[in-house]
């Protein structure tokens, strides 16, 4: 459906963009994880025709994607980080400003501003300014504006900045059952749990790179340990940290020890050495690696740095 | 104390910050004071205005009337025009006939024509006349008081002159010259003196009057002494013809409101231009461009609805002033719907400029506060051009608003037909076409888009 082919995109001197090439297929929910100013936004705005690449080509289902063709992004829908709507104006102004935009008329317009209305439980506010809205409503209401001509593909820019947890959890209900219901779905977050949940594919993004991609699965295969062992950072337990480093990942974070043994370091000889050096059972935990290991992994540092 | 020193730190680090804040805060103002200061004369080596165009056309050969004209020359507040320029760049001396179509085009608003019985021996005085577009209430006082003061400072001779004639009708010219030396015998017996020299004095109408009217001669701005004004009606008429605007009922409210409603435009459409880097900014932009809409299609609309916005405000404002001052704007409401549509798409253009070229909404705010105060200062929106000093009034000529009010007036007060408002209209819709020119350029080439 959509493929992106060796994409370069330059700012002055910043290589914004190198060389990305990715592939979306229809009905996929794919996740563009990366820090911020990793490129995950300027990509957006180059799928979306925002921005034209330096280098390299956009397609959607065979057709160019440019700047210049205004009727080629009648198949996208575009949720900005930001709120972009209108402050002054109503749930339903905003709502049949962006619907008329992309075509649409009369009665069928009608439909569909209800329709999202409902989708984004807006109904009974529809007459109220915008700009008296709580954050998560706002970005309700943003995603239903994306979504009246009924994209193709759905591009969500980080679509849940600042939203409580309830307003998050709303979203990513709606997503899904678009999702399910077949639309594709390309979603940018340097949240890791954003990505687990919602993503049926993911690609790590990083200076503008992709690192690497695939479903979940597919990426902790590319890790060289299956779990990953979290102890406390202390006296106590700095002699069992320094001996790790011979056997597997050693790294610290947040006052905590993450070691990650290579496949063939057996875990009963893990808790046989710190049975040994005295340190009881209770103070180490066990995990199934997860995208951040991943991140850390790939780019030898923490996303959130 | 510490905390309070920290605290005051702290505001005039944001104030040293703030671009805008100290723009406003020390430029405008002072821009302001040095405009206003210059009009009312401030600063200035002369005082009041200088330059105002002034025709004088001299149909007689008397050299009193000679010596007026060379006294209007040396005038600074005129500059005195007596030549036609023919198109092959010849000249010719200025005729009556020149002067009201030169007044309807503008080439001056004031004219004095010294007619060739300036002096008669039917009536004692003189006669002059005055054809005039007082389209500026201001201007217009100001001219008639220096003109009164220039004739007043330079009529005693004529008025000896026409006193002679005058006598000459009634006794006869033997009975004059019998007359006069029987004075100039009195007057050296009595007070002594050259006889020879008194004589050819009375002769030539020379008996000292300037004296006497130096006391009366009205100031500059036309007030005179107590019993000025009726020595001056008694031994002046002065025809006045007012060639342009004579059926309107009230000239400065149509200098006020245009200059007023032009200025408070360029503010609305600066801000609304402003407004171009918060939709920027709120994503909006990118919401709009990632939709079948195109970057021409977002700054034309824009640009639209600055002229409907600013046709609407100009209108309204008009129709104000036509309920509070009668302006008259019903008889001509075609060509002023034509020139408030052309001032709004400059003013939308020069909006647009404003945030092509500024890099967020507060730096577009205080260039336009900026540039709409001094414009309207220095364009005549506050203060009739006229009355700045030259320099100033060629720098107005450069403002969208002293073009804004030339159109008004040209539509409200002058009633100027389509064909005649044509020179005005392609002054405003050019510079519409080349500042939306540079703006569409520079909003291309900026990443306001992105």
């Amino acid at each position: 459906m959509l493929l992106i082919q060796d994409v370069i995109k330059r700012y002055g001197a910043l290589t914004a963009l190198n060389k990305v090439s990715l592939q979306v297929e229809a009905g996929e929910f794919f996740g563009l994880l990366g820090p911020n100013g990793a490129g995950k936004s300027t990509l957006m705005s180059l799928v979306s025709g925002l921005r034209a690449p330096d280098a390299g080509t956009i397609t959607l289902d065979g057709q160019a994607l440019n700047t210049a063709d205004a009727a080629g992004r009648l198949a996208l829908g575009l949720v900005p980080q930001h709120i972009a709507l209108y402050q002054e104006l109503s749930p339903d102004q905003n709502l049949r400003i962006f619907g008329q935009l992309y075509g649409l008329r009369g009665s069928l317009l009608h439909e569909r501003v209800e329709e999202a209305l409902v989708a984004v439980q807006l109904t009974d506010r529809r007459k109220d300014q915008v700009k008296h809205f709580s954050g998560g409503m706002q970005r309700r209401l943003n995603l239903a504006a994306a979504l009246l001509h009924r994209p193709k593909l759905l591009l969500c820019d980080e679509p849940t900045v600042g939203v409580d947890p309830q307003s998050r959890n709303a979203i990513f209900e709606y997503l899904e059952r678009l999702n399910r219901a077949g639309l594709t779905i390309i979603y940018s977050t340097h949240y890791m749990e954003e990505a687990t949940r919602l993503c049926s594919r993911i690609g790590v993004i990083d200076h503008g790179e992709i690192l690497a991609h695939g479903t979940l699965d597919e990426l902790l295969t590319r890790l060289p340990f299956e779990d990953e062992i979290r102890f406390p950072a202390n006296p106590e337990t700095a002699g069992l940290a320094a001996q790790l480093p011979a056997h597997g990942e050693l790294a610290t974070l947040d006052g905590t020890h993450r070691f990650r043994p290579r496949a063939d370091y057996r875990l009963s000889t893990f808790f046989l050495l710190a049975e040994s050096l005295g340190l009881p059972a209770r103070l180490f935990t066990s995990q199934r690696p997860t995208l951040e290991a991943l991140f850390l992994h790939l780019t030898g540092r923490n996303i959130r740095e | 104390m510490r905390i309070l020193l920290i605290l005051l730190g702290k505001d005039f680090a944001n104030l040293r910050r703030n671009r805008a804040a100290l723009v406003l805060t020390f430029v405008v103002p002072m821009i302001i004071i040095y405009i206003v200061g210059l009009v009312f004369g401030l600063g200035r080596t002369d005082s009041g205005p200088t330059g105002i165009p002034f025709a004088v056309v001299n149909e007689s050969d008397n050299p009193a009337a000679l010596k007026l004209v060379a006294a209007l020359q040396a005038e600074k507040s005129f500059f005195v025009i007596t030549q036609f320029v023919n198109p092959d760049k010849t000249t010719r001396p200025l005729t009556e006939a020149d002067l009201r179509p030169m007044i309807r085009d503008r080439r001056f608003s004031y004219a004095l024509v010294i007619p060739p019985d300036v002096l008669s021996d039917t009536r004692l005085g003189l006669r002059l006349k005055i054809l005039a577009d007082p389209r500026n209430d201001i201007e217009d006082q100001i001219v008639n008081g220096i003109l009164q003061k220039t004739i007043f400072s330079n009529v005693p001779q004529l008025l000896g002159q026409s006193l002679q004639a005058r006598a000459k009708k009634f006794l006869g010219a033997a009975g004059v010259d019998t007359f006069n030396r029987a004075i100039v015998r009195d007057v050296v017996a009595t007070f002594g003196g050259n006889p020879d020299q008194i004589l050819a004095d009375m002769q030539k109408g020379n008996f000292g009057f300037d004296r006497l009217t130096q006391r009366l001669a009205p100031a500059p701005g036309g007030q005179a002494g107590s019993a000025g004004p009726d020595i001056f009606s008694r031994i002046m008429q002065i025809d006045r013809e007012q060639v342009v605007g004579k059926d309107v009922k009230s000239p400065a409210a149509t200098r006020i409101v245009g200059g007023y409603a032009v200025m408070f435009l360029l503010f609305a459409l600066s801000n609304s231009a402003a407004a171009f880097f918060d939709e920027k900014n709120s994503g909006v932009f990118q919401r709009l461009l990632s939709s079948p809409v195109s970057r021409a299609q977002l700054l034309w609309s824009r640009f639209l609805y600055g002229v409907l916005f600013g046709l609407g405000q100009l209108m309204a404002l008009f129709y104000a002033g036509h309920l509070l001052y009668g302006v008259d704007i019903f008889g001509h409401l075609g060509n002023l719907l034509i020139v408030c549509a052309s001032v709004a798409a400059a003013c939308t253009g020069f909006g647009m400029l404003l945030a092509a070229i500024t890099r967020s909404a507060q730096a577009a705010s205080s260039l336009a506060t900026l540039l709409v105060i001094t414009m309207s200062a220095c364009g005549g929106a506050w203060f009739p051009v006229s009355l700045m000093p030259q320099f100033m009034q060629h720098i107005a000529r450069y403002t969208l608003v002293y073009w804004s009010i030339e159109g008004f007036s040209a539509v409200l007060w002058a009633g100027e037909s389509f064909v005649q408002l044509l020179p005005i209209l392609g002054i405003l819709l050019g510079t519409t076409a080349v500042v939306m020119s540079i703006a569409v350029w520079r909003f291309n080439r900026s990443a306001i888009f992105e």
